[in-house]
């Protein structure tokens, strides 16, 4: 790598670090308006049934309330992710579909009083017969929750690559496993909230916590009837998303349409427990797959089948089928790969994306496989799979490109890193070692909506007097870090140290960005952002260039100051007007070289305001059969881990001891925040390995929904981890970057699962590994033995 | 979440709680540490129009001194047993303080809340009842005491009389001859309602090999924590060790009568007693050789 | 219900409130003192984002009533920075990278502070144990578990920050 760069690749401090660390930060919950409403929404107490009357005639009665809203005064007008399956109104009309479909909502002036209103509206259900578990859901005779969806079928995939029947016949080894989860919560310790403040000219602001203020924009006004240029959304400082803060709320749809009603702000959240009903979060994944090899463990065809628990509605369930199936066609070399998936409806709440979004259950079953393989032919399951990886430049049987891929980097990192060899088969009962890798998107390819729109937009503004730079994006900083990420490839593109550089992001007035989902805003934000700083740094040296009488080609700027590729430059002109311009100012730039600010002031004397702007979609991507758009990906990250784990062979409770990570995420722009999403998704995986579950009971109520009984990892549970960062030069991306958000979860739950294998020889085909069902793995195979 | 509506008063003696409690009857709830209380208000599952506030009630933090027999006064919070217990030379109960809850609900989570709370995984009921605790109970009509097994008569139920209020626990006197120690076992290394807990109380004779007493307690495997006697049986008179703990432990996997429910299978519950007694046991017996040293 | 007049040490200054006897701490400082910094994620004490010291000791502000707290020494996230400059806790959390999401931190930081200010050369178990009510889930804790060691040290004189 011969070039070198001065902000990217650094391990600066995240932007927004002190006024999170000060507790200045504004979150949405925080947000307060003179005259602000609060509202609440009504909820179905029923799974399934008839919704006969709604009289909130009382409600309206209450001292204190300011409006009461149902399907009568919003319409039905019907919204989801995907348009072609939009599938949900606001509030239920004729049937509502799960404990938590909404019926009605209200503003007053406090909580309580709103909470009391609710108690008021008097709703006639019509219970019908309700079904929870997907096999039921798909077979004859089961309730219909859908009348446009016979058999309850939500989504269908079959993908054929290559000829897998017969790659099967000519296999040396063939088996078939199996693997469910739980459907689990996004876990993010900020509850949903919005708040609508209407102006007086019929214009809307939407403060809302939310991983995607374009989608919200244009769902809220849809469905609201009003024209984009009504609303904007403001998406404030969020307190994580993981995906299920991917789409728009109820409560986006809610404050808005009260605070249109009530011409007050309005601000609506949810409670702890509304989050587990309001849901979006990941799928409960059944797959069964059967893989060939050869006797040296070459990978020849996968058939693999798919049953998805939805829940009640579509959400980004159609997504989250596909890549189930197509992101098992990398990262390893395999020819013939056949997925039959399907997506099936329950009275449960809608499930939605999740990290890694569709591929984690896939790929801990493929990975837990790999190694059972492995285990049966007697060779090493790290070295398997180094021999079966793919390397830059294939493409997988289903058209992904691995512009660049770190995968054998990343393998190697984690066995030496691990002491893999001197461990594995080595270690006494009770302890055990497992690796697994992963593999992910770097942004999705194509927009939810299908629109020939760019993903993203940057527009770049120098202050006038030149001292500093505003990048202003609609991308959406949830914790991942974008905006120190956006602020560092400004910084870098410009020559500039990071100090000069403000991001204001989350705004839709500032452009279209799709926003934080499918780990796209590096990549995609980024070349928007990197365009919009050379044009801005062009102007200015056009500018220069023009007053020095050089070729601006021979100029530019490096740490802040501006040099010459060509001739010795005379600043003095220059200087000298700057400092007659600044007369009685402390501080002048006094250097050999003239400075940013000095040059952007001579750019805008010449030119007015500097600005720079810059856009990103991504180029047509390979993929010409149904289904192609989701998994294809301008980049691809992917990522190995080693877990060791101690089992406590009398209880059966599972001790992550240690892991190493290695993830390829191109260059690192930021090497603390990679590791931050690699820790952060590493203690993902190992809660959704060992105790996530979001739990019903016979009247599909969530038995389960808080963070008392909903077990997300505590400081205690998460081991000390050895991140390594695999760097690797993606043509595709700014700077050569690319994800690391998502993909680094992949390998972990297969790692642990592996390593409870190699420590117990137990097989555990239901997630997540409960003391309880790891004993009785256990049990069973001494029972074999 | 919003509480709802409540009156609040804080007496600042024992006579003036009474009296407030007398007066407003079933309609007022005694609060010490909160933890219990204000999640269920929050949640609905209790309502009350008075709280009554017992943090003004200086004796409900009293402590027996040394040399007394042991006395805990109800409103000692998890933290302060965490620290204190041992002391004490009541290991397992300050063993049962250390893992309840957070940090942040330790500092505030009693003694008194949590029998008052009588929760079938109460940790500190469980531990208290290993140590033969009484409870001390003052009400209108004067004081009386009762064995916690007596105390728990159900999953949220309690023996205390409209008015009352619960002033310490009391651990049997000779408890701080024994050792003691508490197990406890979840999904989660902290932050866990105990899918199974064992808390167990042993005595040696002066040999220092045989069991002199022993109280085996049970958590989360049955409507109250339970008295595994059978398992105490199991100890008594014997020699200590693996067999014996063994024994005990399979004693005490018969005397527990756990259910199925989403945390886990009665089945699984009941092998986890015997693995939680056995460990509880060897190291409650080391800490008894210790007591008899 | 009869409302209480009663006054709240907050960060050094006295605050004078007129609340319902419902009013949790953690409503009375983000809502009625305008202190925002101290979270709400659960209100019911399972996840630590709450986090005040109350007597120098962590409660969940979300299970405290504010008339609980009254006379009492109080401390939010905005109290621990010295005017400009942000406490050594709070710097190490933003020099390592402990701070994500930042929604947890608040929470997070006051548990530490309580921890060094009982215990200033904590063991990474003992780091871990003094922030085992804190829940997050961005981070997996590690840049955590630095942030926490690193400030001790700088606490206790070994380093300087910077």
């Amino acid at each position: 790598m011969a070039q070198q760069f001065d902000v990217i690749g650094s391990r600066a401090p995240r932007l927004d670090g002190p006024a999170k660390a000060t507790g200045q930060a504004i979150f949405a919950d925080d947000l307060h308006f003179p005259g602000m409403l609060h509202g609440a929404i009504l909820q179905s107490p029923h799974p399934h049934a008839r919704v006969l009357s709604v009289d909130a005639s009382a409600a309206r009665r209450l001292p204190g309330v300011k409006a009461v809203i149902t399907a009568a005064e919003v319409g039905t007008i019907k919204y989801g992710v995907s348009p072609a399956r939009y599938d949900e109104t606001l509030f239920a009309t004729e049937k509502v579909r799960y404990v938590g479909d909404e019926i009605a909502a209200v503003a007053a002036v406090d909580l309580a009083t709103a909470l009391e209103a609710l108690s008021l509206i008097k709703v006639e259900y019509d219970p019908l017969p309700a079904v929870f578990d997907p096999l039921e859901a798909l077979a004859e005779g089961a309730p219909l929750i859908h009348d446009e969806f016979p058999g309850n079928v939500c989504a269908e995939v079959h993908q054929e690559f290559g000829d897998v029947e017969a790659a099967l016949a000519k296999a040396d080894y063939v088996r078939t496993d199996s693997l469910k989860n739980k459907r689990q919560d996004g876990g993010f310790i900020e509850t949903h909230c919005a708040v609508a403040a209407p102006d007086l000219n019929g214009r809307v602001t939407l403060y809302s916590a939310t991983q995607v203020p374009h989608y919200v924009q244009r769902n809220v006004a849809m469905v609201l009837g009003l024209d984009l240029s009504k609303l904007r959304v403001i998406k404030p400082y969020v307190g994580g998303g993981f995906g299920p803060k991917a789409e728009a709320t109820p409560l986006d749809y809610c404050s808005t349409a009260l605070a249109l009603a009530t011409g007050k702000p309005v601000k609506m959240a949810y409670t702890r427990e509304q989050v587990f009903l309001h849901s979006r979060a990941r799928h409960q994944f059944i797959h069964e797959m059967t893989t060939g090899v050869t006797r040296d463990g070459k990978l020849l065809a996968l058939k693999h089948r798919a049953i998805l628990d939805g829940g009640a509605y579509t959400s980004f369930g159609i997504a989250t089928v596909y890549y189930s199936g197509s992101l098992l066609g990398g990262p390893y070399r395999m020819a013939n790969m056949k997925y039959d998936g399907l997506r099936a409806f329950t009275n449960k709440p809608a499930c939605g994306a999740q990290r890694g979004h569709g591929g984690v259950i896939a790929r801990a079953l493929f990975e837990r496989q790999l190694d059972l393989i492995a285990k049966e032919l007697g060779i090493d399951p790290v070295r398997m799979r180094l021999e079966n990886m793919m390397e830059v430049g294939d493409v997988t049987c289903n058209d992904l490109n691995m512009s660049s891929l770190g995968m054998r980097e990343c393998i190697e990192a984690v066995r030496d890193g691990s002491d893999w060899g001197a461990k594995k088969g080595k270690l006494p009962r009770g302890k055990g070692i497992g690796a697994a890798c992963g593999f992910f998107v770097s942004g999705a390819g194509y927009p939810i909506y299908r629109s020939e729109t760019y993903h993203s937009t940057v527009t770049l503004k120098v202050d006038e007097d030149g001292g500093g730079i505003k990048v202003l994006s609609a991308s959406a900083e949830i914790g991942q870090g974008s905006d120190t990420v956006l602020g560092m490839i400004a910084a870098e593109s410009l020559g500039v140290p990071l100090d000069l550089v403000r991001v204001e992001s989350g705004s839709t007035d500032f452009g279209v960005d799709l926003g934080a989902y499918s780990s796209r805003q590096t990549l995609m934000s980024g070349h928007a952002c990197r365009d919009a700083a050379l044009m801005a740094k062009n102007r200015i040296l056009g500018s220069v260039a023009a007053e020095l009488g050089v070729d601006p080609a021979d100029l530019d700027f490096k740490n802040g100051v501006l040099i010459s590729l060509g001739p010795v430059l005379d600043i003095a002109p220059l200087r000298t007007r700057y400092r007659k311009e600044h007369r009685g100012w402390p501080n002048l730039p006094d250097g050999e070289a003239l400075s940013f600010a000095e040059a952007a002031r001579m750019a805008f004397l010449a030119q007015g305001s500097i600005v720079g702007t810059g856009q990103y979609k991504p180029p047509q991507l390979g993929g010409k059969y149904k289904g192609a758009a989701v998994g294809t990906s301008p980049a691809y990250g992917c990522s190995a881990q080693v877990v060791e784990v101690a089992v406590d062979l009398d209880t059966g409770q599972v001790r992550v001891e240690s892991i190493t990570d290695a993830h390829d995420c191109g260059r690192a722009i930021n090497r603390t925040a990679v590791e931050g999403q690699m820790e952060g998704s590493i203690s993902m995986g190992l809660g959704e390995a060992l105790f996530e579950e979001v739990k019903f009971d016979a009247k599909g109520r969530v038995v389960n929904p808080s963070l008392g009984e909903y077990h997300i990892p505590t400081i205690q549970d998460m081991p000390a981890m050895k991140c390594i960062v695999v760097e690797s030069d993606e043509p595709n991306g700014p700077f050569g970057a690319k994800e690391v958000g998502e993909g680094a979860i992949m390998p972990t739950i297969p790692a642990i699962l592996n390593a409870v294998f190699d420590a117990t020889g137990a097989v555990i085909t239901e997630l997540p590994l409960t003391p309880e069902r790891v004993l009785r793995a256990i049990r069973e195979a001494q029972g074999k033995e | 979440m919003l509480l709802p509506r409540f009156d609040y008063q804080r007496p600042r003696d024992l006579s003036e709680a009474l009296g407030l409690l007398a007066q407003a009857g079933d309609q007022a709830r005694p609060l010490a540490g909160g933890t219990d209380l204000l999640v269920n208000l929050k949640l609905g599952k209790v309502t009350c129009r008075l709280v009554v506030d017992l943090d003004g009630v200086a004796e409900l933090k009293d402590v027996s001194g040394p040399g007394e027999a042991p006395s805990l006064g109800a409103l000692l919070s998890a933290a302060w047993l965490a620290k204190q217990a041992g002391g004490l030379g009541l290991m397992g109960l300050a063993e049962a303080g250390g893992v309840l809850g957070s940090p942040q609900v330790r500092n505030r989570a009693t003694i008194g809340g949590n029998l008052c709370t009588a929760r079938p995984a109460g940790d500190l009921c469980t531990a208290l009842l290993a140590l033969d605790a009484r409870v001390v109970l003052a009400g209108a009509s004067g004081r009386r005491e009762l064995p916690v097994e007596q105390f728990i008569t159900g999953p949220g139920l309690t023996a205390i009389a409209p008015g009352e209020i619960l002033l310490a626990a009391r651990p049997a006197p000779g408890a701080t001859a024994g050792g003691s120690a508490f197990e406890k076992l979840g999904l989660r290394r902290t932050m866990e309602i105990a899918l199974v807990s064992a808390a167990v109380w042993v005595q040696s004779e002066a040999d220092g090999r045989t069991v002199k007493a022993a109280r085996v307690a049970l958590g989360a495997v049955g409507p109250t924590p339970l008295l595994a006697r059978a398992a105490a049986t199991a100890l008594v008179g014997r020699p200590a060790g693996t067999e014996a703990f063994a024994a005990a432990a399979q004693a005490a996997a018969e005397a527990a009568r756990p259910i199925d429910d989403h945390r886990g299978s009665a089945e699984y519950r009941r092998q986890m007693v015997a693995v939680l007694t056995r460990r509880a046991l060897e190291r409650a017996w080391s800490r008894a050789l210790e007591a008899t040293a | 219900m009869n409302k209480l007049a009663l006054t709240l040490n907050v960060n050094g200054q006295d605050y004078d409130l007129l609340c319902e006897p419902s009013r949790t701490l953690a409503q009375a400082l983000r809502e009625d003192l305008g202190l925002t910094g101290t979270k709400v994620g659960c209100g019911v004490g399972d996840c630590g984002a709450c986090t005040v010291l109350v007597d120098g000791q962590t409660v969940n502000s979300c299970l405290v009533l504010a008339t609980q707290a009254a006379g009492k020494a109080i401390v939010t996230i905005e109290g621990l920075a010295d005017g400009p400059k942000l406490h050594p806790i709070q710097e190490a959390f933003v020099e390592h990278g402990a701070i994500q999401c930042g929604f947890c931190s608040p929470g997070m930081i006051l548990s530490a502070k309580a921890l060094l200010d009982a215990n200033p050369a904590p063991s990474e178990l003992e780091i871990r144990q003094g922030l085992s009510g804190n829940l997050c889930r961005c981070t997996g804790y590690q840049k955590i578990v630095q942030a926490v060691d690193s400030a001790a040290r700088t606490l206790r004189g070994e380093r300087t920050v910077g």
